[in-house]
């Protein structure tokens, strides 16, 4: 009886690793589709960009200029370069002309353009001051916090000067609020750029991705 | 004691039959060497074995689930899509084709969203 026991469950146990699926998991890189090839352009040409709304104290244009340059530079072999370019209206951005105009010594360039506002505002509550401790012998409270907070808008253009034509859009909008009363505005905006980077890179470079799959033989 | 006896040699035949037949199939499976392939980061092999695979049984579940690997790995997005639908199509409660597919959908449309954001 032992026996037939023993021999019943290992045709079973048989059987059962027959019926199912075989699976390898494996980790595998996974290409991601630019929007744009950034080596079809011998030259990046970043212009002024529109301010809607001047930031005290910060000069907006600059920084927008300075940032891209310097983090294109280290994704793009070509030239980088900026052009100053007076820009009044956000209707611009839609002038096949206007760019075509401006872009007639650029040959096999890409412009980077496009419109930005980063505003500062303090935000104020009432709250209940949590107990540091569980043991704590003083009640908790209600007090007054205050958060300082940073919205970066940025609508980005990349164009063809030679047809005048918008490549890529996109609209940003980044914000972040600080415990810290005295957080800057450099500081919070390299934080907000930084964010627009990644998302924005990820659209023109489309670096690749490890993930994880499954190959199965049944 | 005979009927104890006729179950053992039953299930003993029936061991050995399902056994033989189960490694015969595996030994001569090109969904395997597909997967060897695959894993010596061999892919077009790997995508040639699992299309022959296909093309004797187009109802192989892990054929098609395979090759949309394959695909995703290469980059070919639609082809992908198109070989995870039919492998789901064949074995819906297949766990490891339902996750594939699952972070398939995820990249897909996202990638679908950001191009079409890029150029709104």
């Amino acid at each position: 009886m032992g026996k037939a026991k023993f021999v019943l469950l290992l045709s079973f146990l048989v059987l059962l690793s027959c019926s199912s699926s075989y699976y390898w998991k494996m980790r595998i890189e996974i290409p991601g589709e630019p929007i744009l090839k950034l080596d079809d352009f011998k030259e990046i040409v970043i212009t002024d960009f529109l301010i809607t709304k001047e930031t005290k104290n910060f000069d907006l244009n600059k920084e927008i200029v300075d940032y891209f340059t310097s983090e294109l530079r280290n994704e793009f072999e070509g030239k980088i370069s900026s052009k100053k370019i007076p820009l009044e209206k956000e209707d611009v951005f839609k002038d096949e002309e206007f760019w075509k105009a401006q872009g007639e010594d650029l040959k096999e360039a890409l412009l980077v353009s496009g419109s930005a506002q980063y505003t500062e505002e303090v935000r104020k509550a009432i709250l209940e001051r949590r107990k540091d401790r569980v043991d704590d012998p003083f009640q908790s409270k209600r007090g007054l916090a205050e958060r300082r907070f940073y919205t970066f808008l940025l609508d980005l253009y990349l164009i063809d000067p030679k047809t005048g034509k918008t490549l890529y859009k996109r609209n940003f909008k980044e914000s972040q609020g600080y415990k810290n009363p005295k957080q800057t505005a450099h500081f919070a905006f390299f934080d907000l750029i930084q964010r627009v980077k990644a998302k924005f890179f990820q659209n023109i470079l489309a670096g690749a991705k490890i993930q994880e799959r499954y190959l199965i033989s049944k | 004691m005979y009927k104890n006896f006729t179950i053992c040699l039953v299930f003993t035949f029936l061991l050995a039959f399902s056994y033989s037949g189960c490694s015969r199939q595996l030994a001569d499976n090109q969904i395997q060497f597909g997967v060897q392939a695959a894993q010596k980061e061999l892919w077009d092999e790997a995508i040639f074995r699992w299309k022959k695979v296909i093309e004797s049984d187009p109802n192989s579940a892990a054929a098609h689930n395979n090759l949309a690997v394959a695909y995703e790995k290469k980059g070919l997005w639609d082809e992908a899509k198109r070989e995870y639908e039919i492998a789901s199509k064949i074995s819906p409660k297949n766990k490891y084709i339902k996750s594939n597919y699952e972070n398939f959908i995820k990249n897909y449309e996202s990638f679908k969203k950001e191009k079409k954001d890029g150029k709104s």
